[in-house]
Parts: structure tokens; sequence; C-alpha cells
């Protein structure tokens, strides 16, 4: 049962590093967060599950913006969910 | 189709565009040529953000002796490494690294002008020239179709490896191989994709280049001077203005920066201890 309920996080991860290998090669760039917001978006997904891991994803990459600091940021340090 | 629906305004936006620089528009640009200065556009816009990231590398000089010192440190730890220079951005607030919320704005721009060359037909009447310099036949025909697809193909994958070695400058090593390797594998997916997207991603990459010398142009070669003078004469340390400013921000570099020049003695002494 929690195999099963763990399939849409996997997929989710595997659109990451599907996106890792082709728009993700074809406009390189960088990331100001360790580790980098694609690892960041894997982790949470793992951790938290689809809905979750999207949310941490996507508000990490509103955080990667040319205003922030950037800095060292592991998903076990969000506040967001508890 | 998932893709395209939220992507349809946008789509509407650039063959406005590209319309109004088009042969039939106001600019009355041939095909080709308004496809350039579309990504021009697009690219101008984005400049603004790169703005913060060109002081972040300027203010970055200053720091590279400590910069030096925590890759030296961890030289074989890779994630300790990337972590304690994060660290070290953050402390001192420079980033050389390129943010990547930039980056998403290019996405949609690029899947939706794919979609815009694909139903070129309600863009580009029957009469209109699709050709572009005089060499590419028809800009709306598959790279393979002619070898000026080919020729231009080549062009982009050298324009690719130059702006990948520009923007992962701070990546690791490995990583920046892969970056730099995967374009060429990309060649035959390529092939089958409209002349007029190759055009567009030569002209993006060759501004990520451009962007990427004048960047380094402005960054100055040598750091200035104070850092150095700093770590010659620690006996002078006790200045009550500096450098009780400068320690608490930057906890662990300043004593390393400090012990550079003196490193090999350090060692041996910790040696002998042990």
């Amino acid at each position: 049962m929690t195999v099963i309920l763990r399939v849409p996080a996997f997929l989710g991860v595997g659109l990451v590093y599907l996106y890792r290998y082709t728009l993700g090669v074809l406009f390189p760039g960088g990331c100001k967060y360790h580790p980098s917001c694609s690892q960041y978006a894997i982790d949470a997904l793992r951790r938290y599950g689809l809905v979750r891991g999207i949310f941490l994803a996507g508000w990490r990459l509103l955080r990667c913006n040319p205003w922030s600091r950037g800095g060292v940021d592991y998903v076990e340090q969000q506040r967001l969910f508890r | 189709m998932i893709l395209a629906s939220p992507l349809t305004p946008l789509e509407n936006v650039l063959r406005s565009i590209l319309e109004w620089m088009g042969p039939h528009g106001t600019l009355g640009l041939p095909w080709a040529w308004s496809i350039v200065a579309l990504t021009v556009l697009v690219r101008m816009l984005l400049v603004p953000l790169t703005v913060k990231q060109i002081h972040s590398m300027q203010a970055m000089q200053a720091h590279m002796p400590e910069m030096k010192a925590i890759q030296q440190r961890y030289k074989q730890d890779k994630q300790k490494r990337n972590e304690e220079l994060m660290k070290f951005y953050r402390d001192n607030n420079v980033n050389p690294a390129a943010p990547c919320l930039p980056l998403l704005f290019q996405f949609p721009v690029f899947i939706a002008l794919y979609l815009v060359l694909r139903h070129s037909s309600e863009l580009i009447h029957g009469g209109d020239k699709v050709s572009w310099l005089g060499l590419v036949p028809d800009i709306t025909a598959h790279a393979n179709a002619h070898w000026t697809g080919y020729l231009l193909l080549t062009i982009y994958v050298a324009s690719q490896l130059a702006s990948t070695y520009f923007m992962s400058a701070t990546m690791d090593k490995t990583q920046r191989t892969l970056m730099m390797i995967l374009p060429v594998a990309f060649v035959p997916v390529l092939v089958n994709f409209p002349v007029g997207l190759v055009l567009y991603w030569v002209t993006t990459n060759l501004w990520t280049v451009g962007q990427g010398i004048v960047t380094r142009s402005l960054v100055p070669k040598k750091p200035p001077a104070p850092p150095k003078r700093s770590s010659r004469t620690p006996a002078r340390a006790p200045d009550p203005g500096d450098g009780a400013k400068e320690e608490p921000v930057s906890v662990e570099p300043a004593p390393a920066e400090a012990a550079t020049p003196r490193r090999v003695k350090r060692k041996k002494k910790k040696k002998a201890r042990r």
C-alpha cells in the first residue's frame, strides 16, 4: 500500500530528471543555492510526496531569484510543512 | 496539447510580435530576421535580472583568496565544498551563481515559439520570402532538408558549448563535462526541428556568450589590495575599526586568509604534535 502511495512522487522525480537532461541542457544555468533547485525538488518529492513536494520546490524556485542571497538550503530545513 | 493550452496566450503574443516585425507588419523584416529580432527582444527584457549578478561578480573579486582557500580545504569532498562556498557567499552577501527563476521565463517563450513555427502556415503566406541570407532556402523546413541546416546545427553546437562554458562557471567538473557533451547527443533530435527554431537557439546562445564576455570584462582582473595587506601584516591586526567589523561576519574564512602564507608550517606542526 505504501509503495502505491509513493508512485506519484516517483513520477514527479522522473519528470525532474527528464527536465535535467533535456531543457536543463538546452538552457544551461546555475543555481545560487546548495543543493540546486532540481536536486531540492527531487529531495522534497522523495521526502514529502507529490503535492507537498511540488509546493516546496515551487517555493524554492521563487526564492531562487536575482534579489535573494542564496546559500545552503536543505529540504529538511523547510518550515512550510511540519 | 496539455502544454499547448496554457501557452496559447503567449503563443498569440509571440505571433503578433512576429507579425509586427514580419514582412507584412510595421518593421517589414524578412521572417528569419524577425525571429532573430524577437529572440534579442526576449533576452533584452531579461537583462535587468542579470545586473545584480554582475555586481555580485565584481564584489566577489575582493573575496577571491578566501574562496580559493575554501576550495583548497575541501578539495576531496564535493558536497562539503559546495556547502561551504554557498555559506561563504551568503555570509558575505555575494553570489556569482545565476538564479534559476529567470531561466524559467525562457522555457515558455521557447515552447510557444516552437508551436508558432510548427503551425507556421497561419503566419507565413505562400508568396512570403522564407529564405535567410540567400543561403537557407526555407526556415520552416526541417533542419535536415538542406545542407545549411546542418551548418546552422554546427553553429548551434558551438554556441551551446560556449554558452554552457559561461553559464556553468559555478558547477563542478563532472557536471560541466556532461553539460558540454549532451548538446551533441541532441543533434539527431534537433535535425527534425524547423530551421527557424535552430535560428532562435543560435541567437539566444550567442547572446549568452556576448553577455558572458561583457560581464567578464566588467569584472576587474586583480583583486584590490586590502585583503593582501591584512594577510601580510597580522601583527597590526588590532586596528579597532576594520578588524572588529570584518571578523564576526566571516567566522571561518578570516583565519584561513591569515594562514595562507604559513599553511605549510602549520601542517608540519600538526603532524609533529600527532
